[in-house]
């Protein structure tokens, strides 16, 4: 960009404490960096986690106080933060430079991750950051984004959220307080609890990512309690109120993008699958909004390859693999799509970073998996068995990881797991991030 | 009338059917597909009219304001009622139990809702969410009983009024009110806590409901490798819900997100 940072961030700046306060906040800050050398030197993880609990229990203020000041874009729904958040940060780093730019890239996206990642670089003026659902509303309170992207709504380990209709509620509460104080939402058009809450923003971009919908979660309108009614192509209108979908600002099909007055461009993204094209889209109109050049912005999403840990190759002796991460039905389902190696291994596990509840499995429809050979494995490769032989897929069970990783495959075999088994795989595989 | 594919009718997926449930139906079908009988998976939204003549009817999960919706398009429409009359079996979990009962309450005020009427059972908000692993031993008609391995995740406790009998007996989890007892059985309506896929952990279950609708015996499953994995399941998951050191942490939980 032509502007020095210096003058494009002369609004931007995070918040000083006093002298006695930054004092506390830069010890707990030290001995936070301390907890996590000393996790990463035992072999556990990034240490980002650990170094977020004491950093905030030492000095409680620390989310509120960090949070404050910056310019902030923040990344949140169900599925594909993480990727939209990396491709945003992207974005911004090369536009702006990686010192003037902070991200949680591990994608702690909780108040202790989101501080644990603004503690690394205290003074950057711009924060791109990854928002778990839950923490949406104290971000626009707190943090007064300057962009917010509301991905999707969708169920997500149920056992733990109970209804997402209350998150939608909590979000449009959020934004009609912060009124003209308020986050440009950019909010996909397909999902009609993100349009509802995101039509209580000051200023709305709406895009339509391409996929259609996953309706399964959006039976009911969430204005007036109607039954939506949806068109064969994924389109949605609410029989019962004026709530329907919104002509698209930004729209993606296969890789070309339209945007406002005629504008096109082509993505050339190295993560896969249709729902990282529409991810992008949103990455896209939210880096537009804060005033990057969006030929800058597209070709540093190109370099985006595997946004923690996702997609990433993992070795497993002579084997190599493609990680895929999906955490619920809808996430399942893309991720099918994108699956292209026969066999393919499915690792399911339920620890309670899973949900405990595997009940979701028969939402996915593995009978698109017929015709290839599926290796099931982790915790429940047994319930998952027995869900692909009522779908009529070929399978078999291999009750460790390890075992399934060892197998011989040829070329890069494709492998699908939950969260827990996920972190696993990259582990057992040699991915970092 | 002879010809006529077995139905199998799933109703209202899109508002009750948020844990899987539809994977009952699926179970249903193949089970007879498998056996040689012809069959056929009906899904049912609202706004179409539900077909009465159905052999099974299955209802699922869902959030409050779905299954006020539900109860309202059921009434109004009135084939599910039709379809019970003319014999056949109804086999509803979770919210979709709830909805069948006398009445129910939603929301954060307890707002009272009238249901179908087609169990003598009603639910209120009870002291805390029953979330987890269940285990309970079913009897049959005839006397002899089968475990029922499922997971249960309601807010609302159930308790029975004289027309209808329990279901099960709970050997571990909540049930319908923490009283020992689970769903409900009122002619050929079965209502019960586990939801989702409920069924293929029980295929006895699967197999008695069928044999209800039908009017026949079935045979054994002529696919002994899915029988073996089916046992293999059972197997793994009485064993958590019996030997895990704290069924709090290994199979329930009841607090919010981290
Ligand atoms: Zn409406």
């Amino acid at each position: 960009m032509a502007s020095s940072p210096s003058q494009r961030f002369r609004h931007a700046r995070p918040v000083d404490p006093t002298i006695g306060r930054k004092l506390w906040r830069n010890t707990a800050i030290g001995i936070g960096n301390l907890t996590a050398w000393a996790s990463r030197k035992a072999g556990r993880g990034s240490g980002a986690s650990i170094r977020g609990q004491v950093i905030t229990r030492l000095y409680p203020m620390m989310f509120a106080e960090l949070i404050a000041g910056r310019r902030i874009a923040a990344v949140s729904g169900t599925n594909g933060k993480t990727t939209t958040t990396h491709l945003l940060a992207a974005a911004a780093e090369t536009a702006w430079g990686t010192r003037d730019v902070v991200t949680n890239a591990d994608g702690a996206n909780l108040r202790e991750g989101i501080a644990s990642a603004l503690s690394q670089n205290v003074r950057a003026p711009v924060a791109i950051l990854e928002t778990d659902e839950q923490i949406v509303p104290d971000m626009i309170t707190r943090g007064r984004p300057e962009v917010l992207v509301m991905l999707n709504f969708s169920r997500d380990q149920l056992d733990r959220h109970h209804e997402i209709a209350s998150l939608g509620k909590k979000w449009r509460a959020a934004l009609t307080d912060a009124g003209e104080n308020g986050p440009t939402v950019v909010a996909n058009i397909h999902d009609p609890l993100v349009t509802w809450s995101a039509e209580a923003a000051r200023r709305v971009i709406w895009v339509d990512m391409g996929i259609g919908g996953w309706t399964a979660d959006a039976a009911l309108c969430p204005s007036c309690g109607a039954i939506l009614e949806y068109d064969g192509d994924g389109s949605w209108n609410c029989p019962g109120c004026a709530l329907g979908q919104h002509r698209a600002d930004y729209a993606v099909r296969g890789d070309e993008v339209t945007g406002p007055d005629g504008a096109r461009w082509t993505l050339d993204l190295q993560v896969p699958g249709r729902f990282n094209r529409g991810n992008a889209t949103c990455a896209l109109a939210a880096a537009i909004e804060m005033g990057i050049d969006p030929t800058v912005a597209l070709a540093a999403m190109g370099t985006v390859r595997a946004p923690a840990g996702r997609f990433s190759i993992g070795r497993f002796g002579d084997n190599r693999a493609r990680l895929l991460l999906a955490k619920n039905p809808a996430g399942w389902a893309e991720s099918l799509l994108v699956m292209a190696s026969d066999p393919v291994v499915l690792a399911i596990d339920s620890a309670i970073a899973d949900g405990t509840d595997v009940s979701w499995l028969w939402d996915v429809e593995f009978e698109r998996l017929a015709g290839r050979h599926v290796i099931c494995t982790g915790p429940r490769a047994q319930d998952l068995a027995v869900r692909l032989s009522y779908a009529e897929v070929d399978h078999e069970v291999v009750d460790s990881l390890r075992e399934a990783m060892a197998r011989p495959y040829e070329g890069t075999v494709d492998v699908l797991a939950t969260y827990t088994a996920f972190l696993n795989l990259c582990k057992m595989g040699g991915v970092e991030w | 009338m002879v010809n006529e594919p077995v139905k199998i009718v799933v109703v209202y997926q899109s508002l009750l059917g948020i844990y899987g449930d539809h994977g009952n139906g699926t179970v249903l079908t193949k089970r007879l597909v498998w056996r040689g009988i012809d069959a056929e998976l009906v899904t049912v939204e609202p706004g179409r009219p539900v077909p009465d003549d159905g052999a099974v009817y299955l209802l699922g999960g869902g959030e409050d304001l779905a299954q006020i919706a539900a109860v309202r398009e059921l009434k109004a429409d009135g084939g599910l009622f039709r379809a019970l009359d003319r014999g056949a079996v109804l086999f509803a979990v979770c919210a979709g139990y709830q909805i069948c009962g006398r009445s129910f309450t939603v929301g954060d005020h307890d707002e009272v809702m009238e249901g179908l009427g087609l169990l003598d059972v009603t639910t209120r908000r009870g002291p805390r969410r029953a979330v987890g692993e269940i285990l309970t031993r079913w009897e049959r008609p005839d006397g002899s009983t089968s475990l029922i391995t499922g997971f249960e995740n309601h807010g609302g406790y159930t308790t029975l009024g004289p027309d209808a009998r329990p279901f099960a007996q709970v050997e571990l989890g909540v049930g319908n009110c923490g009283d020992g007892t689970e769903g409900a059985v009122q002619g050929r309506v079965i209502g019960s806590y586990p939801h989702g896929p409920n069924l293929p952990r029980n295929p006895a279950l699967a197999d008695h409901l069928l044999e209800l609708a039908l009017g026949t015996e079935l045979g054994p499953l002529p696919n002994a490798r899915i029988s073996a994995e089916l046992d293999e399941l059972r197997r793994q998951r009485i064993a958590v819900a019996r030997h895990s050191r704290n069924l709090a942490e290994d199979t329930r939980w009841l607090g919010e997100r981290e």
